[in-house]
């Protein structure tokens, strides 16, 4: 408990701000759905023949991941807050939708009669006697989709939209830190209340009011939540560099900002913490972000879907710059010295009790043991498929979960390996051994920076200044840096203007 | 009024519901539409409001084709009533009943004094019960706004579908009888769907019989019951039917040894004991010969129900009663004769004597 209070005050600004960016993309995405459902809805109440089929497509699309539909939508909409709104808004539509269909549906046939059979036409008997009856199960609906919004808008931080996934992806990364998660996860479960008690108060003012001044509330809701979106369309950034989720990328791209900035008048924003490679990568073809930092292997495994034909780092980093040039239409900068490559983990104490030195060695108890891997290295020849083959290994239990929960199923035991990345802190905070790799399995991994051809034709000052980082930063180097901001809790900003500094890239 | 000219409704699924179905409803009268389930009543009333719309023929209001109305405005001017009373649940006694005239943009003071003065005509003080919701009232006061909100843009029609069939009895009985009160003073021309042949009777001023979207008899409630036009029409108010409500004209007996004739009178020979009729010699009724004295004595028509007869026979001490048709005698009914009827149509069943 302590614990929690230590980190809400050190986190205060970061709270108020994701709350209020989570609040903004909630009330946005539910107005929209409303706006969409309800009148939908009430058309579809006059065409019932196609109103199962349009109910069912929208339930259709409530079942897709709210990830894959994100992934879906960069290559259309970028990164931010756009495309987490339209996934939220389809997320939204089928409760409220399905709820005013049925809600007007159920309004007693005598009631609609009697109004017809007084002389109301179709508008005056909507708004009169079908709306009014069948607003609570019309609110019920607003209500469940506004729950299911807050939830889900946590997401929208893997996109750069902000939110309070923000807190809660950080406390992910961080080994699953469970004052971070909860920091993120409390207050929107709060916020779920309050919007849940807020939308129940409107429920009975409009019951008292009538419908129209309902409306006009929604649209000075509508107005009030607008306003600060709107000011947000100030000045355009020259550049925008995007990061993926961690400490390391995030380190990186502030260095490259840092850089930019010195050397250039370019202003320079960033999007740390996005969500998946996948995503970074659609999001840098698509152009909402124009340069990221990209390891060699992943370039040529996940991006040009082919195999390293080489362990040297100097030729991995050749064909991975080769190709991204053939199939991307990008350029890869020189990468950077350390070589955050995969590295199989252990803890120091199952390591001697077991005697093990190479990833070779686990053969032995490759029965008793049970796995830790990333859903990517299990899937992956550079991974757990390669291991099969290569070290002849059938590990009998394999849990796969997200990056940053593996740390600490190993510490609490749950599992005996994990798969991990060299460079990453906890390697020194968990004391933990990796494995060596004697066949070479493991292809170099150096980060490097990626942008599309046409932004560096744009700014060719770039090469020159971003490759001033080429072979510099060493695997130890990144990770006391990584320690620094993860478990320190320094600024990624400050840690690496720091060792710009001493570098003697950054005058002091 | 309202008529109806060869009105044919045919219903999407093939059921012929209204078949060249022609009638006229007078200014001010209430027409009670009846018949066994399906007949075609329902329909034919809600054509008169465009909720249902003919497949052929055509209605007239006031000489103009219904079609010729704006739908609205000609619906704001017919007043209607739902068995299932249809009050909005959310919307208080007086909203409901303001709806109409607020549509037809009455002026708030107006709207108001007219509800307030239908919610007196029912019997309901306004001060109590113009902010009630729906709910909070019975059934039988609910069913009382119903009515009132019919009527509350003051329109010439007034159409009630079975208004009254989900009430209990003893409700049912007082809105018939405040009905029947309210027509006398407000004179509105009443469309009254029922398929209770009683309610018919007591509301209608006449009485449409309709079976398989067709008239069957279309008369006032005492023709229909003591000349049913055919065995279904018998059949249906068969059971309605008091033996009180029975002709005289069916129950005298035509006794040739109780006539004499006016022409046999001359001369003084008269029976001086026993009661005869005297008729002419064509047959036409010239008085009663009662214990020697001739007199005018008390007549009856042969369409009176034994019940009207009844109260003439109460005050007269004659011992026979001739019964006319057109002045001419068709029969003489007797205290004897009406025991008999009485008694031929009771029935006793367990002990327990029916009528």
């Amino acid at each position: 408990m302590n614990e929690f209070i230590t980190v809400f005050q050190k986190r205060q600004n970061m709270l108020l701000e994701t709350t209020l960016e989570h609040l903004q993309i909630s009330m946005i995405s539910l107005i929209i759905a409303v706006i969409l459902a309800v009148p939908l809805g009430l058309i579809l109440t006059r065409y019932p023949k196609v109103a199962e089929p349009i109910i069912g497509v929208s339930a259709v699309m409530q079942t897709i991941p709210s990830l894959a539909v994100l992934a879906f939508l960069i290559p259309f909409f970028g990164i931010g807050t756009t495309p987490a709104i339209i996934a939220l808004v389809l997320y939204g539509l089928l409760p409220i939708l399905r709820n005013t269909y049925t809600g007007i549906n159920e309004v007693n046939p005598a009631l609609t009669e009697a109004a017809t059979g007084m002389g109301m036409n179709s508008l005056k008997r909507l708004t009169k006697v079908e709306l009014p009856i069948a607003m609570p199960v019309i609110m019920a609906g607003i209500r469940t989709s506004m729950v299911l919004i807050v939830g889900t808008t946590t997401i929208a931080a893997l996109i750069g939209a902000g939110g309070l996934g923000e807190i809660i992806l950080l406390g992910l990364d961080r080994g699953a830190d469970i004052n971070l998660i909860l920091l993120g996860a409390i207050p929107a479960a709060l916020l779920a209340i309050l919007l849940d008690f807020i939308l129940k108060i409107l429920e009975k003012f409009s019951k008292k009011a009538g419908i129209k001044s309902f409306i006009l509330t929604f649209l000075i809701a509508i107005f009030i939540i607008a306003t600060p979106f709107i000011w947000n369309g100030n000045k355009q950034p020259d550049l925008v560099i995007g990061g993926k989720m961690g400490s390391e990328p995030e380190l990186l791209i502030n260095m490259y900002k840092l850089l930019i900035e010195e050397e250039t008048d370019l202003t320079v924003s960033l999007e740390p913490n996005l969500g998946k490679t996948a995503f970074v990568f659609s999001a840098l073809q698509e152009g909402s972000i124009d340069i990221f930092p990209e390891f060699t292997g992943t370039a040529i495994v996940t991006h040009m879907e082919d195999q390293a034909e080489s362990n040297e780092a100097r030729e991995v980093y050749e064909q991975a710059r080769q190709g991204m040039k053939d199939e991307f239409d990008m350029e890869f900068l020189q990468p950077m010295a350390f070589n955050n490559t995969y590295a199989v983990a252990t803890t120091k104490e199952m390591a001697d009790q077991y005697d093990l030195r190479e990833i070779g060695d686990l053969k032995r108890i490759e029965n008793e043991i049970t796995a830790g891997f990333t859903l990517e290295f299990n899937d992956r020849y550079d991974g757990y498929v390669g291991m099969q083959d290569v070290y002849n290994l059938e590990i009998a239990d394999i849990k796969t979960m997200e990056p940053g929960i593996r740390q600490s199923a190993l510490t609490n035991g749950e599992v005996d390996i994990i798969d991990a990345y060299a460079t990453d802190s906890y390697m020194i905070e968990l004391d933990l051994v990796t494995l060596d790799d004697p066949e070479n399995l493991f292809p170099p991994y150096q980060g490097a920076p990626l942008m599309r051809t046409d932004t560096l034709e744009t700014y060719p000052e770039l090469e020159a200044i971003l490759n001033q980082l080429s072979g510099k930063i060493t695997d130890e180097e990144m990770r006391q840096m990584n320690y620094k901001v993860d478990y320190d809790d320094e600024s990624p900003n400050e840690v690496a203007r720091t060792y710009l500094e001493n570098e003697g890239l950054l005058p002091n | 009024m309202i008529e109806f000219k060869n009105v044919t409704k045919l219903y999407e699924d093939g059921t012929e519901a209204v078949k060249e179905f022609s009638l006229e409803v007078r200014r001010g009268e209430t027409l009670t539409l009846i018949g066994p389930s399906g007949c075609g009543k329902t329909t034919t009333m809600k054509m008169i409001n465009r909720l249902i719309d003919p497949t052929s023929g055509a209605i007239y209001i006031n000489g103009k084709n219904i079609k010729d109305y704006n739908i609205h405005e000609l619906r704001w001017n017919i007043g209607y009533v739902l068995q299932q009373i249809a009050l909005f649940p959310h919307l208080t006694i007086e909203e409901n009943v303001s709806i109409v005239p607020e549509m037809k943009k009455w002026s708030k003071k107006e709207t108001l004094t007219r509800s307030n003065e239908l919610l007196e005509m029912v019997g309901l003080d306004p001060a109590i019960y113009k902010n009630r919701m729906p709910s909070e009232l019975s059934g039988g006061q609910q069913q009382r706004i119903g009515v009132i909100r019919a009527l509350a843009a003051d329109p010439d029609i007034i159409l009630m579908d079975e208004p009254f069939s989900a009430l209990d009895p003893i409700s049912r009985e007082l809105l018939q009888n405040d009905i029947q009160k309210l027509q006398k003073e407000i004179k509105k021309t009443i469309v009254f769907v029922t398929h209770d042949i009683e309610e018919a009777i007591k509301l209608g001023d006449r009485i449409c019989l309709m079976e398989e979207g067709r008239i069957i008899q279309l008369d006032e409630p005492k023709h229909l019951i003591m000349n049913p036009s055919n065995e279904l029409v018998k059949n249906f108010i068969g059971n309605q039917k008091s033996p009180w409500q029975t002709t005289v004209g069916s129950i005298s007996t035509y006794k040739k040894d109780l006539i004499l004739s006016a022409e046999n009178l001359n001369g003084a020979n008269y029976r001086q004991q026993g009661s005869f009729v005297i008729v002419d010699k064509n047959n036409v009724f010239q008085g009663i010969l009662m214990n020697g004295k001739v007199m005018k004595g008390q007549r009856i028509e042969h369409d009176m129900s034994l019940y009207d007869a009844a109260e003439c026979l109460n005050g007269s001490d004659q011992a026979l009663f001739p019964v006319l048709e057109e002045e001419k005698l068709v029969g003489i009914l007797s205290y004897q004769n009406i025991v008999e009827h009485l008694r031929s149509t009771a029935t006793k069943e367990n002990g327990v004597i029916k009528t």
